[in-house]
């Protein structure tokens, strides 16, 4: 009972983390994957920017979505930054991906016993050419996926992924099978909808959405073209392509 | 002895309190009570009272319901938004719109809304804070226009424009920046609406709709979903599942026909029976 | 050793964290009160009336709970329509300082309220009596109360003096709650004050843009001339 008497001992502690909502998801195809995040940040009922990326391209075949304590996200993905660039003047080429999450994983858990309050998830495409999504847990633990949603509204969104992506408790045709990967075109119209159920009914969810989609070299990006704003952002030619969608949320 | 009596007692029934005590003591924490984490607001203008709320009800941090009713019949003359826990706000409302039915009925008098405001903060005050009620009550009667907030503790205030809810702080600068005494209906009802939509924009706790309620000395008009600025986008894709898509383990198929055997006895009437006299 | 802490809030309770004074003088009692109600750090109420009537003659200013102090002021008032009707005379002040001080006694584990009471009756005349947290019920010839009054001890041990007349108290009135509202976080707006005499009760009001100003720092923050020449300055150079 904090009521400013000395009767009782009174304990007070500084708490360095807040929460600042959001979600975040990341599907992969078989050729592309999609990494998405809205923009709201929020600190209790108040939202403090309608527009704050959560979604980060680490090199032209890596995207990082980071979703937690913003502050704790953005120093996060700035030194993952570096790491990369280092990389990159070491080794005059890319880190692949599967290093990139493995690195992850020894900077998270090099915090372990103060950790970055994040769920990270990664996704882009693999040195094979096929679509990966890596996702993390704020110390560290990884695991390799198709599919992952994380922040906020994972609990509202996941069971959606897990049943649309997954086919789970859905039985297919007789003498037909779900398929192992969804095209692009599918596989953004679930993003969408994902986010606009999720600002439906949770409230830290809203604003904007930004989806990031990499496509493989040499693959068409088959499905972004019926998609209203989308911007190429590839630096070079003869790489991966990658795109970025820009939508509107709903700001209640 | 006398059987256990089928009948409660008038109020509150306190019978798990115990075993709720305990259970709070061992960590396992009371249910979540649906809130309405709200922007409410009233005004006084030149011919009377608008209220007006938003439609959003939370649980945490999950939207319970988007599109409910915050504004509360009174009387006729009288109405009262609700912030707070979502069921004291609904009973106490319903209980004193009760009250005062059988108040005037007694009295033979038109119900006053300071009448209401008594019996709301004697009630909210006998509790100690523990109804979660925190109430807009405006309304016209013979003594003019009245506007009342009262607070979850029995306190009360009277004002010519008042907030309450999370959202009342964006709700109040819009009061504060642009009411004026002796406002016209129309712009009177373009602040409300403003103020309540600050809050359904800038609080996380309110959104949806705007709902008002015009109340002046001859007439009262509910504006149920004055403004709808939140409509949901159109969904992307169908989700219509293909017929057999639950899979199941079992399948049992009962008849619920009743099958009978009707004999017809022939011996006294005729085999036919005598038809029924329907004229 | 154990303490029994009376000036807790309820959480979330509203608070008239709250500058109060009321003072007699020769032909009656002049009560004053800020306006300001909080809950926590929002101001929930800007102009309160905090002189609240509990009978012709007999006012009483309210600190502490809002709920608490307004729940006690109308029960007073009923028990003094009461006795009226029943002794066929209105009540002497210190009857109704004296259902006040039971009330707050008896209740003092539930309550918190701090009340001034004051008014004007033919048997004694102008009379103010304070009732602080505990339920005790003290004569005094002037009483302050709430958060602000801490500030204003001193400056009213220094100024008060007796046989003043009614403007000359109206004054020590608005200049006290003036030094109690510059000082004190929890009270300000407007002051309301009210003098209650023989032959009736007058209300005033002073806007919050008209409270008497007393020295407000211009030796240490410089004049108007020094503030120009620091707006006119131009920023540091800094390297890109």
């Amino acid at each position: 009972m904090p009521d400013g008497s000395f009767a009782h001992p009174q304990q007070r502690q500084f708490n360095p983390y807040t929460d600042n909502g959001g979600t975040i998801l990341a599907i992969a195809g078989a050729d592309f994957t999609v990494i998405a995040g809205d923009t709201r940040q929020s600190e209790g009922y108040s939202i403090q920017t309608r527009y704050a990326p959560k979604v980060f391209r680490l090199t032209d075949r890596a995207v990082l979505a980071v979703n937690g304590f913003a502050a704790d996200g953005n120093m996060f993905v700035k030194k993952v930054k570096q790491r990369l660039e280092w990389y990159r003047h070491a080794h005059a080429k890319d880190m692949p991906l599967r290093a990139i999450a493995r690195l992850i994983q020894t900077m998270l858990y090099a915090q372990r016993f103060f950790p970055y309050y994040v769920y990270n998830i990664l996704g882009g495409i693999e040195e094979d050419g096929t679509g990966a999504v890596y996702s993390f847990d704020p110390v560290g633990s990884y695991e390799r996926e198709a599919c992952r949603a994380a922040g906020a509204a994972q609990s509202l969104v996941q069971p959606f992924l897990d049943n649309q992506i997954y086919f789970k408790n859905q039985k297919a045709a007789a003498g037909q099978t779900h398929p192992t990967h969804l095209p692009l075109s599918d596989v953004l119209s679930i993003v969408i909808d994902s986010f606009t159920s999720a600002t439906e009914r949770h409230i830290e969810v809203g604003d904007g959405l930004e989806i990031f989609v990499v496509v493989t070299k040499g693959h068409s990006p088959q499905g972004l073209e019926s998609i209203r704003n989308v911007q190429e952002v590839t630096t070079r030619a003869d790489t991966d392509r990658m795109f970025v969608i820009r939508r509107e949320l709903k700001k209640d | 002895m006398a059987a256990a009596s089928v009948y409660s007692g008038a109020g509150f029934d306190f019978t798990n309190e115990v075993r709720n005590t305990f259970l709070t003591d061992r960590g396992i924490p009371l249910p979540k009570a649906t809130s309405t984490g709200t922007t409410i607001v009233g005004c006084l203008f030149k011919d009377g009272i608008i209220l007006g709320a938003d439609t959003r009800a939370t649980e945490g941090p999950i939207v319970a319901d988007k599109n409910c009713e915050k504004i509360h019949y009174i009387t006729d003359n009288i109405r009262c938004c609700g912030a707070g826990t979502a069921a004291d706000t609904e009973f106490t409302t319903a209980l004193i719109s009760s009250n005062m039915e059988l108040h005037a009925l007694s009295t033979g008098r038109k119900p006053r809304v300071v009448t209401a405001m008594t019996m709301l903060k004697q009630m909210l005050f006998r509790y100690q804070g523990h109804i979660g009620a925190a109430l807009v009550l405006g309304g016209v009667d013979t003594t003019g226009p009245q506007l009342f907030t009262i607070h979850p503790h029995g306190s009360t205030d009277k004002l010519p424009y008042v907030t309450m809810g999370s959202g009342s702080l964006a709700a109040m600068a819009i009061f504060e920046a642009k009411w004026r005494p002796n406002m016209e209906r129309a712009e009177a009802l373009d602040l409300v609406c403003a103020a309540i939509s600050a809050g359904i924009f800038n609080d996380l706790g309110s959104g949806s709709n705007v709902d008002a309620c015009v109340i002046t000395a001859s007439h009262t008009e509910m504006l149920r979903n004055f403004v709808k600025p939140n409509e949901r986008a159109v969904k992307e894709r169908s989700y219509q599942f293909r017929r057999g898509t639950t899979e199941y383990k079992k399948e049992e198929i009962r008849s619920l026909v009743v099958e009978e055997d009707v004999t017809y006895i022939s011996a006294a009437r005729g085999a036919e029976g005598e038809a029924m006299d329907t004229s | 050793m154990e303490t029994i802490d009376i000036s807790r809030l309820k959480s979330g309770e509203v608070n008239l964290g709250t500058s109060i004074m009321a003072v007699q003088f020769k032909n009656g009692v002049v009560v004053g009160a800020d306006s300001r109600t909080t809950t926590g750090s929002y101001i929930a109420n800007r102009v309160t009336d905090k002189l609240t009537h509990v009978h012709d003659r007999i006012y009483c200013c309210r600190s502490g709970s809002a709920a608490d102090t307004q729940a006690i002021a109308d029960l007073v008032h009923y028990h003094l329509q009461l006795h009226t009707q029943m002794s066929g005379s209105p009540p002497p002040v210190h009857t109704a300082a004296t259902i006040f001080q039971k009330f707050c006694y008896d209740n003092k584990d539930a309550l918190s309220a701090g009340i001034i009471v004051a008014g004007w009756d033919k048997e004694v005349g102008p009379s103010v009596y304070n009732i602080p947290l505990g339920g005790g019920l003290f004569k005094q010839p002037w009483a302050i109360g709430g958060s602000g009054s801490t500030y204003v001890y001193g400056y009213c041990d220094a100024t008060y003096k007796e046989g003043w007349d009614r403007d000359q108290t109206v004054e020590f009135v608005k200049n006290t709650l003036a030094l109690a509202m510059s000082r004190d976080g929890s009270s300000g707006g407007v002051i309301r004050m009210c003098v209650i005499t023989e032959d009736g009760v007058e209300r005033l009001f002073v806007p919050g843009d008209q409270l008497p100003k007393f020295w407000q720092g211009k030796e240490v923050l410089g004049s108007d001339t020094k503030s120009a020449d620091l707006a006119s300055a131009v920023a540091m150079a800094v390297d890109a």
